[in-house]
C-alpha cells in the first residue's frame, strides 16, 4: 500500500506540497469502488455456492450432540458432492428424541435424516405414520453408536445396594423406596431417603425406557410384555413404588446428569442415564464428591442404539436421500467411530474394538449388560404410558405470575397467558394448581385447585389476568414457597413457577431473606422454584440464583418463545 | 474536482492486482472441495475408509482378467443400475460396488445397492419396482415362485442371465464360554437341545448354574422376510424327521412336528428381517441380546474377529442337517429394462465371478462359486477359523424341497407362531 501511495501523481502539475488529504481521498475513492466491486463479486460467489449446495437437515437425539457437532463440521469441511456435482451441507438439529420424531411425523420439521436415541421412537413414529399414509416414515436404519441405559449411582451408595458383590436392579431400589428408614435400612442413615431421577417419558427416550424397564421388572419378564401384564395390579404397585422415589421429571437426560454431578448425592441418589454420561462424569469434567458407577439392572435394560435413517417424505428429494446416505457412511467410517468411543459411546461399527474409556476405571463395565429387554409392540408401549400416568408422582404447582404494568408492553401479558395455559394443559388431572398473581401486592387468584375438577376454572382464571402496578417479586415468591412448605407432601412434586419481566420494586422481603427461606434441603425444604426472566428488563442473574438455590432451572422467555418455555417446565411434573 | 489527486496507472494496476488476487483466492476457496474429493462424491475421507484394507481395482481385476473381458456396455456413457440383494452379502457387495466402476468393464456404471429380503425383493420386482436391474438373493428357494408370478403378471420371463456367485451353509453361532456350558449340559447343539434350553426353568440358572446370564436367548430371522429364517424352518423339519431328502407335505403337516416347531419358535426372542443385521446386533449388543443365533456360515465368518474385540470369542456349530445357500445372481429382463441396463448388470455379474472378486468373497466368508478359487490355504478364513469351529467338509446336506412344501411350512409358521 505504501508503494501505491508513492505512485500518486498530481494531475494539476502541482504535485509537491499538495495536502496529504487529497492523496488519501483519491486512494479512498478508488478503494471504495474496488470494495463495492469486491462485495458484488462475493455476493455472486455466495449465491453460486448456495445454488451448488444440497442442504440436509439432520434431527437427532441431543445425547450425542458433542460428537455429532464435531463429526458434522468435519463432513462439511470435506465438501463431499452428490452425483449431480453439488456440495453436501449438513445442518444438525439436536433435540429430545420424542420431539424429534413427533415433529418429523407431523411434518412441522422437514428433516431429511433422523437419529433418535432409540429405535423405540422409530417404531412408534412408523406405526403412527403408517396408519395415515400406509408406509413407514423411516425405512432401513443403522446404529450410529450404542449406549446402554443404566442407573447411575454414587459409588458408596451402589456398594450399599450390593453393587460389586451381587446383581443389582430395580427390585433393590423398590425395597429401599418402600422402607420408611430409607438408606437407614442399609446401615447408612446419614444419606436420608433414596432419591431417584428420570426424565419425562412423553418427551425423552431415557424416561420412556425407564418406565418400560420398571414395567418389565414388575411383570418378571424380559420379552413379550403384553397388555395383560400392564394391567396386573402387582405391576402397577411395582411401578408406583419406584416412581414414589422420583425427585422430579424433566425433558433432558443431560440436565439430570449435569445436575446430579454438580449438586452431589443430596440432590439425587441415582438417575437413569446413558452409560456414556457416567464415563464423561468420571473423566474429570465435574468435581465429584464420589465416583459414579453404572448399575446395569439385573432384570434387564434397553440399548440406546441411536438408529439413523432417511426420512421417506415428499420433501426429501432423491438427491437429498443419496446425500444423506453419504453422510451416514461418513459417520460410520472408522475415524468418526473412534471419536465416538472417545466420547464414551460404544461404536456402531463392529470393526472398532471396545477400549478405554469404556472400562471400570470410568465406572462402567463393557461386559454388561447381561440382559436386554424386547421392545414391546406400539399398543403395549402406549399402555405402559397410561400406567405411568396413574402411578407417577403427581405435582403441586404454584404459578407466580407478574401482572405489573410493564407486562402490558409488546404483547407480554397475552403471550404469558397463552404459555401458562399451555402448561396447564400438560399437567395431569391428579395435579394441584394454584395461581398467585402479583404486582405491588400479592393476590391468590386460585388456591390448591385439583385439576380433575378445576381445570376449566384454572383456565378461565389465567385468561382473566391483566396488568397494572408495581412489582413485589420477592414477597410473591416467598408467599408461594411458604404455602407449599406449610403442608409438606413428600408423595408429590412441589414446585413454584415464577414469571416476571422486571426488577423487584415493592417487596418488604429482601433478597437475602428470600434466599435463606427457599434454599433447598433434601429432607425438609424441598420445594423447587423455576424462574422465567421474561423480556430484557428482568434480572436474569437474580432469577438464576433463585432457581439454583432450589436446584431447579431458570429460563429466558420472550413473548415469542414463552409457550415452549412453559412446555419445557411442565416436563418436570 | 479535477484538482484532486488521482491514482497513476501503475497505482491502479497494483490495486487491481490485489483485487484479482482476492478474486482468485475466493474462486479457489469455492472450488477447493472438489479438488479434495477427486472422482468420488463421497470425498477422500469416506472412500478411503473402507477401501484401505482391501485390494485396489488394479489388483482386483488385472488386465486381461475375466472382468475386464466382460461385455462392456460400451457407448452407454454414464449409467446407474440397481441391485437388490440380501444383507448377508452386504460387505462383499459394497466392496464390489466401489471397485467395479474402476475396472474397464465397469467404467461409467454406478451400482446402487438395494437391501431387500428375498420375498420382499421378489414382490418388488413383480410389482414393477423400476430401480431393480439385477437381483441376488441368498438362495434360489423363491425363484420358481417368483418366475411364475412374474410371467403371470407381465407375460414374459424375468431372468435373462444367471450365475451362482457363492455357497454357504447354515451355522449356529454362540458365545464361547456359554457354548461350553451348553455342551456340558446338553452334549450337542441341535434344534432339539436349543429348544430344551429355551424352555429351561430359571434360564441359565437351570442350565449351568449361571443365573446372571439371564434366560437362554436364541434367534433366527423372520421366515417370511428373510431366506435364512426359512432355512431355519426347513432344517427343523429335516432334523425332526431325520432325513436329508424327500421332505413331503405329510412331514410338514404332521401334528407332532407342528407342535414341536411351534414350541421352539414361541420362545425365540426376536425374528429380525435380515441375517446381516441379526449377526451385527449379536456382536454389537453381546450376550445380553442373544446367546445363540442361526445364520449363514459366511455371515458368521465376517463377524468372528469383530466379536473378539467386543465381548469375547464366538463359536460356530454346524447343525446335523444342513442346506446350501447358493447366492444366485439374476440379470432381469423386465419390460421397463433396456439392453444398456442389462449389459451393465451382466458386466457386474461377470466381475463378481471373476477370480479377484471371488477371492474377496472368500475373505467375507463365502465358499467361492468359481471353482478356480481354492478354499484352503494358510490365510483362508476356513484355515484360520478352525479354532472357532469352522470346517470345510459337511455331512447331512439336504435337498431343496418342492415349492408347495416350502409354502405350507410358511403358512404353518404364520398361523401358529406369534408374528412380530
Amino acid at each position: 500500500m505504501t508503494f501505491a501511495v508513492q505512485c500518486l501523481n498530481d494531475r494539476t502539475g502541482k504535485g509537491e506540497g499538495r495536502p496529504a488529504f487529497y492523496v488519501m481521498k483519491a486512494l479512498f475513492t478508488f478503494q471504495l469502488r474496488i470494495a463495492v466491486f469486491f462485495c458484488l463479486f462475493m455476493v455472486g460467489t455466495l449465491r453460486m455456492a448456495a445454488q451448488n449446495r444440497v442442504e440436509l437437515v439432520f434431527a437427532y437425539g441431543s445425547e450425542k450432540e458433542e460428537w455429532i457437532n464435531e463429526a458434522t463440521a468435519a463432513f462439511n469441511r470435506l465438501g463431499a458432492k452428490t452425483a449431480e456435482g453439488r456440495v453436501i451441507h449438513v445442518q444438525g438439529l439436536p433435540m429430545g428424541s420424542g420431539e424429534c420424531m413427533d415433529r418429523v411425523a407431523n411434518g412441522s420439521l422437514k428433516a431429511n435424516l433422523v437419529s433418535p436415541a432409540s429405535g423405540i421412537f422409530i417404531k412408534l413414529a412408523n406405526a403412527e405414520v403408517r396408519t395415515r399414509t400406509g408406509k413407514d416414515l423411516v425405512g432401513e436404519t443403522e446404529n450410529l453408536v450404542l449406549s446402554p441405559v443404566v442407573i447411575a449411582v454414587w459409588k458408596p451408595m451402589a456398594e450399599a445396594l450390593g453393587w460389586g458383590t451381587k446383581p443389582v436392579g430395580w427390585s433393590e431400589i423398590l425395597s429401599l423406596s418402600k422402607n420408611p428408614d430409607g438408606w437407614g435400612s442399609l446401615q447408612a442413615p446419614q444419606w436420608g431417603q433414596f432419591k431417584l431421577g428420570h426424565t419425562h417419558p412423553e418427551f425423552s427416550n431415557s424416561g420412556l425406557i425407564s418406565i418400560l424397564a420398571e414395567t418389565y421388572a414388575g411383570a418378571g419378564k424380559t420379552a413379550g410384555l403384553s397388555l395383560g401384564d400392564v394391567t396386573r395390579p402387582e405391576v402397577e404397585d411395582f411401578v408406583r413404588g419406584i416412581e414414589g422415589t422420583i425427585v422430579h421429571y424433566g425433558a433432558s437426560t443431560g440436565f439430570f446428569g449435569k445436575k446430579m454431578f454438580q449438586q452431589g448425592p443430596g440432590y439425587l441418589s441415582a438417575a437413569v442415564l446413558y452409560e456414556n454420561m457416567i464415563i464423561e462424569a468420571n473423566s474429570g469434567k465435574y468435581s465429584l464428591p464420589f465416583p459414579v458407577v453404572a448399575i446395569y439392572p439385573k432384570e434387564g435394560t434397553f440399548w440406546s442404539d441411536h438408529p439413523v435413517g432417511v426420512v421417506d417424505a415428499e420433501w426429501n428429494s432423491a438427491e437429498q436421500r443419496r446425500a444423506a446416505k453419504r453422510y451416514v457412511q461418513f459417520l460410520l467410517a472408522p475415524e468418526q467411530q473412534r471419536r465416538a468411543l472417545a466420547f464414551g459411546f460404544r461404536p456402531g461399527l463392529v470393526d472398532i474394538p471396545l477400549a478405554s474409556p469404556l472400562d471400570k476405571a470410568h465406572g462402567v463395565d463393557p461386559s454388561e449388560p447381561k440382559t436386554t429387554l424386547e421392545v414391546p409392540k406400539p399398543e403395549v408401549i402406549r399402555a405402559v404410558g397410561q400406567l405411568w400416568q396413574k402411578a407417577k408422582k403427581h405435582s403441586r404447582v404454584v404459578l407466580v405470575m407478574d401482572t405489573s404494568g410493564s407486562m402490558n408492553s409488546g404483547g407480554r401479558i397475552e403471550n404469558a397467558r397463552k404459555g401458562a395455559a399451555q402448561m396447564l394443559r400438560l399437567m395431569k388431572d391428579e395435579d394441584t394448581f394454584s395461581l398467585l398473581a402479583f404486582n405491588a401486592r400479592i393476590n391468590w387468584a386460585l388456591h390448591s385447585q385439583q385439576l380433575a375438577q378445576g381445570r376449566a376454572t384454572a383456565e378461565k382464571t389465567i385468561a382473566s389476568l391483566w396488568a397494572n402496578g408495581g412489582t413485589a417479586l420477592y414477597d410473591a415468591i416467598l408467599a408461594a414457597h411458604e404455602d407449599l412448605q406449610k403442608s409438606p407432601d413428600t408423595g408429590k412434586i412441589s414446585a413454584v413457577v415464577v414469571l416476571t419481566d422486571g426488577l423487584d420494586t415493592n417487596s418488604k422481603t429482601s433478597l437475602e431473606v428470600l434466599m435463606k427461606a427457599i434454599r433447598f434441603d433434601s429432607e425438609q425444604n424441598n420445594t423447587r422454584v423455576f424462574t422465567i426472566a421474561y423480556g430484557e428488563d428482568a434480572n436474569k442473574a437474580i432469577l438464576q440464583q433463585i432457581a439454583d438455590a432450589t436446584q431447579a432451572k431458570s429460563y429466558s422467555g420472550t413473548p415469542e418463545n414463552i409457550e415452549s418455555v412453559f412446555k419445557d417446565i411442565s416436563t418436570f411434573f | 474536482m479535477s484538482d484532486e489527486p488521482k491514482l497513476t496507472l501503475i497505482g491502479k494496476l497494483f490495486l487491481l492486482l490485489i483485487l484479482g488476487a482476492c478474486a482468485a483466492g475466493a474462486f479457489w476457496a469455492f472450488n477447493r472441495h472438489s479438488a479434495a474429493a477427486p472422482g468420488t462424491a463421497s470425498g477422500a475421507g469416506v472412500a478411503s475408509s473402507s477401501a484401505s484394507a482391501i485390494p485396489g481395482p488394479s489388483e482386483a481385476v488385472p488386465s486381461g482378467g475375466n472382468a475386464s473381458q466382460a461385455t462392456s456396455p460400451s457407448g452407454v456413457g454414464s449409467i446407474e443400475i440397481g441391485v437388490a440383494y440380501g444383507t448377508e452379502k452386504k460387505r462383499w457387495l459394497e466392496w464390489a460396488a466401489e471397485e467395479f466402476p474402476k475396472t474397464a468393464a465397469g467404467r461409467g456404471i454406478q451400482v446402487n445397492l438395494i437391501p431387500l429380503g428375498s420375498i420382499e425383493a421378489a414382490q418388488a420386482i413383480t410389482g414393477g419396482d423400476k430401480r431393480i436391474d439385477a437381483w441376488t438373493p441368498a438362495a434360489d428357494l423363491y425363484t420358481d415362485t417368483f418366475v411364475r408370478e412374474f410371467e403371470l403378471k407381465h407375460g414374459r420371463t424375468p431372468i435373462s442371465q444367471q450365475e451362482q456367485l457363492a455357497l454357504t451353509p447354515m451355522v449356529f453361532v454362540s458365545w464361547g464360554e456359554r457354548t461350553q456350558s451348553f455342551m456340558v449340559r446338553y452334549k450337542e447343539m441341535t434344534f432339539k437341545t436349543v429348544g430344551e434350553a429355551l424352555k429351561a426353568s430359571g434360564g441359565w440358572g437351570g442350565i449351568a448354574q449361571k443365573p446372571d446370564w439371564g434366560f437362554y436367548k436364541f434367534a433366527h430371522t423372520h421366515p417370511s422376510q428373510s431366506n435364512s429364517g426359512l432355512m431355519a424352518l426347513l432344517l427343523m423339519a429335516y432334523d425332526f424327521h431325520d432325513k436329508t431328502r424327500g421332505l413331503t407335505m405329510a412331514d410338514i403337516l404332521d401334528p407332532k412336528f407342528q407342535g414341536w416347531m411351534v414350541d421352539i419358535e414361541s420362545s425365540v426372542v426376536e425374528f429380525p428381517n435380515s441375517t446381516g443385521n441379526l449377526m451385527k446386533d449379536m456382536v454389537l449388543k453381546g450376550p445380553s441380546s442373544f446367546d445363540c443365533v442361526l445364520v449363514y456360515e459366511s455371515v458368521a465368518i465376517d463377524y468372528l474377529k469383530n466379536a473378539e474385540g467386543r465381548w469375547g470369542t464366538l463359536q460356530v456349530t454346524y447343525p446335523r442337517k444342513n442346506l446350501w445357500s447358493n447366492n444366485p445372481y439374476y440379470v432381469l429382463a423386465t419390460p421397463w429394462s433396456d439392453s444398456r441396463r442389462q449389459a451393465a448388470a451382466t458386466a457386474l455379474m461377470k466381475f463378481l465371478i471373476s477370480e479377484p472378486a471371488q477371492k474377496m468373497a472368500l475373505v467375507h466368508g463365502f465358499r467361492p462359486g468359481n471353482p478356480a478359487v481354492p478354499i484352503l490355504f494358510p490365510e483362508s478364513p476356513f484355515t484360520t477359523g478352525q479354532k472357532f469351529g469352522l470346517k470345510v467338509d459337511l455331512n447331512g446336506i439336504c435337498e431343496s424341497p418342492k415349492g408347495e412344501v416350502i409354502h405350507n411350512l410358511l403358512v404353518g409358521w404364520n398361523n401358529n407362531v406369534r408374528p412380530h
